[in-house]
């Protein structure tokens, strides 16, 4: 075998071209299918509008999309990095999934064997929602009555607090020290200003900040294990 | 039906649609096959990396269901084809309504109504869906080779001086960032049962349940050593946590 380092490299190499390459073909794809549907009616976008649009959602959603980048791509690795982005829900499913498999594969950051978890994790994650969502859709007539049915709605509309109720607990537990801070300056920010509680999506990244900056602080000062 | 539901649930969408979400996960495909060999070639253990496959494939699962009721919702007014596309790439489930109102109102519409589209307004506003997520994929295929590759460089120096030293602060960080995420979360919920008017407080129990639910995983895998009930503990936390809300509901 090899020299790990240097077969790690060369792998990092071919999963940054077959990334690029497969990204720029999604792209086109997904840019081409409006269009496309657009031309088999016989319509085409209001040019106009679509700029007026874009520039609201693009002074949201850009800014989240780089800091997401910045923060999120040493987390999830080259492979990981690369099937997130373009497969989506990176925050509410891709990170917490790999953190997990992290979790009980036992690996480091930045390691080879992280690397290869992270993508293994975030392939197999992207292609279970693919299927779990393509067999909906094909069963979604029939299903449509049960789904909808109001007895489940608190079930579905609660899915996003049950998974960071339960992931709060085991990260809490893990560093409560660098917890507490941020739990109770975001508690009260969310209390006295409540408009800010739609804007959790965007609140995620001063909070994430303060407590990567007090992690920091901690391991300077010798106090995290 | 009418004209616009008919067009924007035509075959042909559905056959572009299926033709687009295969190459993409062909693509996941292929990433999968070539990182689990490259682990054998490294010399990693199969039995972790098919725990880390049977781990990501159970914790998605229920995830996945909340996200095909996304879909659900969304295709009353966009139509199941485009719904399914969107929520299946690149999207998610909290983004995408947002995204649809602010791309409804900038043509001039109250908001996105049934009642009031057309395809053309269709088609523009799945443009602008479309484009206003790609920033995200941009930064990938433009920066991450060499922001990857600066963010490596300076453990990887670390780890040739003394492969046996202390990790360094990367190796605390994503655990540090993803405290500051629960942080955020967790506080919403409290804030939303202080929130004007009818505080919300079904957040809060159903996370506090889900909380709980992984203290008691927690003890059986720490303390029992029942590693096993790792792979099962987030998923099972979060069904019981959620089949808890309906019965709250029920009850109140």
């Amino acid at each position: 075998m090899k020299d790990k380092q240097i077969f790690m490299e060369e792998f990092s190499s071919k999963l940054h071209r077959l990334g690029r390459i497969t990204l720029v073909l999604s792209v086109i794809f997904l840019v081409a299918l409006p269009f496309v549907v657009g031309a088999l009616f016989g319509v085409s976008p209001d040019f106009k509008a679509f700029l007026s649009g874009f520039a609201k959602v693009g002074v949201i959603y850009i800014p989240v999309a780089i800091v997401e980048f910045l923060v999120y791509t040493p987390m999830l690795g080259v492979g990981g990095s690369y099937l997130s982005f373009i497969t989506g829900n990176v925050t509410n499913m891709k990170i917490p999934c790999v953190m997990n498999s992290k979790e009980i594969a036992g690996t480091v950051d930045g390691t080879p064997e992280h690397e290869i978890i992270s993508t293994i994790s975030v392939a197999t994650s992207a292609i279970v929602t693919t299927l779990v969502i393509a067999v909906g859709v094909v069963l979604m007539v029939p299903l449509q009555p049960v789904l909808q049915n109001p007895v489940l709605l608190p079930a579905f509309n609660n899915v996003v607090p049950a998974l960071f109720g339960a992931l709060g607990l085991k990260y809490f537990m893990k560093s409560p020290q660098i917890a507490v801070l941020p739990l109770a300056l975001m508690t009260s920010l969310y209390i006295l200003v409540p408009s800010l509680i739609s804007q959790t999506s965007l609140m995620l990244l001063p909070s994430g900040a303060l407590a990567l900056g007090i992690g920091f602080f901690l391991f300077k000062k010798g106090k995290l294990k | 039906m009418n004209t616009y539901l008919n067009e924007v649930n035509s075959g042909f969408f559905y056959l572009l649609v299926a033709a687009v979400l295969t190459f993409i996960t062909l693509m996941c495909v292929v990433f999968l096959v070539k990182s689990y060999k490259a682990g054998i070639e490294i010399g990693m253990d199969k039995q972790v990396l098919k725990k880390a496959i049977v781990s990501s494939a159970t914790f998605t699962l229920l995830p996945s269901i909340s996200i095909l009721l996304g879909v659900i919702a969304l295709s009353g007014t966009l139509g199941v084809p485009f719904s399914w596309l969107r929520l299946s790439v690149i999207g998610a489930l909290q983004y995408e309504l947002n995204v649809a109102e602010i791309a409804a109102q900038s043509m001039g519409l109250p908001s996105l109504r049934l009642d009031l589209l057309n395809t053309e307004y269709f088609v523009t506003i799945a443009l602008v869906m479309t484009f206003g997520i790609l920033g995200g994929v941009f930064c990938c295929i433009f920066f991450l080779k060499k922001y990857l590759g600066k963010m490596q460089a300076k453990p990887k120096k670390a780890e040739t001086e003394n492969t046996e030293s202390k990790p360094g602060f990367g190796a605390y960080a994503t655990t540090a960032m993803f405290v500051g995420l629960c942080a955020s979360y967790i506080g919403s919920y409290i804030g939303k049962v202080f929130a004007p008017g009818d505080g919300d407080w079904m957040p809060l129990v159903v996370a506090a349940i889900a909380g709980l639910c992984m203290a008691v995983f927690e003890y059986f895998t720490q303390k029992k050593n029942m590693k096993v009930l790792d792979n099962f503990s987030l998923a099972a936390s979060m069904l019981i946590a959620m089949a808890m809300a309906v019965v709250i509901q029920l009850v109140i």
